[in-house]
């Protein structure tokens, strides 16, 4: 596919700290170590029509110790019996040098099939599992190893199927793009979806990984949504996207397309990064955003803080150093992202007319 | 009378003259002599002269697809011979082992966006590092590909929007998973028509498809509906 246009940096480096620049590193390693073992335990794992996908920490370039290593063999073509196969390969491998194991629901770890994440959006089949995968897919993921092809076929139709269905992408008087409402209400579901299944699982499992869940829940996955909300909402403001507006249809779908998969392409943290600028967020609260997730990043990349999360109840947390510490960070997270949405003139009014009813 | 023809090796694998045959009281009039082979470059080119083209307001010929890097300094002298008469020579990206040498072929070197199949030349930002040490190649649109590597058509899109200036002629035809051309299927006519309007209107069309004598004429008849921008507003009027 074509390479991204260049989306605008922020002036300030945001990301440049050592926090971001270490996990960033640790990223692109272990994706390469991952390519490596691949290659040389199972061979050719990927083709054009399969794509080893990565998810969760590793794709957002945010990988510390004790990161769960979220995956799927992504399959658009023809089936083959032999991609069940590929895909038992990739598992033995990936437990032989015991990288830690995905969930237990199996969202992830297996084989996914790109017909039900493009043509499933909404309705009975589309699954608490192919949301996650569909959205995840969009908002982080990214492909091992060179066989790039259908990760970037499956990622460019999953949008196209959303704008498909947006009839008016344009505002009335044609002159600026609309925010892409249905990809839009797609990310607030999944959003809630999580904080739902959040719940669910404390039940489910008893209680156990309570503290490591809700931390996540606070930032990471807050991260992903901002993010998501971000990019629907970049269409409506990005002046560049404004200039390319023509009178025919399909150019207005494949402009738009384009813009949001230039924005896709990136990690979360660039989204918001690259974004910070361009709507004239004080350097204070960006700081006070990056500062907090850096934090987060700090604690989870330590294994006492991390194994303490992950043992902690909720009956507990009140009283934990280490959930206290999480509770600061979120809660200045929380603050910088209230301004970014609330706040902000440019945001704020989008916020209001997209983000509730 | 639009040009529109197909290519001899789609007709006929590796047999141009029983190709030739099939197109004789058909309604092409362009026509791609295909070598695909690299077995099949010597033969056809000292052919060249022999056959009976007078038919043809258009011809363009395929190279080889893919060649030993040892045979491309005799596949360029051949094809210098093509290019003396002026024809079109279409090109794949990788089949090039040094694309710099491939130069001498002027403004007749025609470099055609790959399948999913191949491991470059499929987009636009590949394309275009072509286009950048072959400054004078023209560009073999091939919308079947096109359509095989992106089907939501974004690429094509983007292909057209950097290089349409630079297309000289057009591959059309259904390409499958397998990356074998097929007839045109309405799937891909769908697809084709989101970017018909950005075809330069007067390029030659060469079809792929690989159809049986009897269905030459009704593939022509589809692939110009096809690639019609006005057929587009019909559908979506309906």
């Amino acid at each position: 596919m074509s390479g991204a246009k260049s989306i605008p940096k922020a002036s300030t480096r945001l990301l440049d700290s050592e926090t971001f620049q270490t996990t960033r590193k640790k990223s692109l390693e272990m994706r390469q170590y991952l390519d490596d073992i691949l290659s040389k335990e199972v061979g050719k794992y990927a083709s054009p029509d399969t794509s080893l996908v990565v998810f969760g920490s590793l794709a957002r370039g945010e990988w510390t110790t004790g990161s769960d290593l979220d995956w799927t063999y992504l399959i658009d073509g023809g089936a083959k019996s032999t991609h069940l196969q590929i895909t038992q390969d990739i598992q033995r491998v990936f437990k032989q040098k015991n990288l830690a194991e995905p969930g237990p629901t199996g969202t992830f770890g297996n084989m996914a099939f790109s017909h039900d994440i493009i043509h499933q959006i909404g309705g009975q089949n589309d699954t608490n599992k192919n949301t996650t995968q569909r959205i995840l897919l969009l908002l982080e993921s990214t492909p091992i190893g060179e066989r790039k092809e259908a990760y970037e076929r499956v990622i460019r139709a999953v949008i196209d199927r959303y704008l498909e269905e947006d009839t008016h992408l344009l505002t009335r008087d044609s002159k600026n793009y609309r925010v892409p409402r249905f990809l839009l209400n797609d990310i607030v579901r999944f959003w809630r979806t999580m904080a739902v299944d959040f719940a669910n699982k404390q039940r489910d499992r008893a209680g156990k990984g309570w503290g490591l869940r809700n931390a996540k829940l606070r930032m990471s996955r807050k991260l992903i949504f901002a993010s998501g909300l971000l990019i629907c909402f970049s269409s409506s403001l990005d002046p560049e996207l404004r200039n390319k507006i023509s009178t025919d249809t399909n150019d207005v779908r494949f402009q738009l397309g384009n813009h949001i998969r230039d924005y896709v392409r990136l990690t979360p943290l660039e989204v918001v990064e690259s974004l910070v600028n361009r709507y004239d967020i004080p350097d204070s609260v960006a700081k006070e955003l990056f500062d907090s997730y850096a934090k987060f990043l700090r604690i989870l990349d330590d294994e006492t803080s991390r194994k303490a999360l992950d043992a902690l109840r909720s009956e507990d947390s009140e009283t934990d150093p280490t959930f206290k510490q999480i509770r600061e960070i979120s809660d200045a997270f929380k603050r910088a992202l209230d301004y970014i949405f609330f706040e902000n003139r440019q945001l704020a009014r989008l916020t209001r007319e997209y983000g509730v009813f | 009378m639009k040009l529109i023809g197909f290519s001899t090796g789609a007709l006929a694998r590796g047999d141009f003259h029983r190709a030739l045959q099939m197109l004789s009281h058909k309604k092409a009039n362009a026509v791609e002599l295909s070598a695909l082979r690299q077995d099949e470059l010597a033969p056809l080119v000292q052919q060249l002269g022999e056959l009976d083209l007078g038919r043809f307001q258009y011809i363009a010929f395929h190279a080889p697809s893919a060649m030993e890097q040892s045979y491309e300094p005799a596949a360029l002298d051949l094809l210098k011979q093509v290019a003396a008469r002026n024809w079109p020579i279409i090109v794949h990206p990788d089949a090039m082992h040094n694309p710099s040498d491939w130069a001498c072929l002027g403004d007749c070197l025609c470099i055609e966006n790959m399948d999913k199949r191949k491991p470059i030349g499929q987009t636009a930002t590949d394309l275009a590092k072509f286009f950048e040490i072959l400054p004078n190649a023209s560009l073999c649109f091939d919308i079947g590909h096109a359509r095989q590597v992106d089907p939501t058509m974004s690429e094509a899109w983007a292909i057209l929007q950097r290089f349409r200036d630079r297309i000289k002629q057009l591959h059309v035809s259904e390409v499958n998973t397998q990356s074998k051309h097929d007839p045109i299927s309405l799937e891909s006519i769908l697809a084709f028509q989101k970017v018909s309007h950005l075809l330069p209107s007067d390029a030659p069309i060469i079809l792929e498809s690989r159809v049986e004598e009897s269905e030459i004429n009704e593939e022509i008849e589809t692939a110009l509906d096809a690639l019609n921008p006005a057929s587009q507003l019909a559908i979506a009027s309906d």
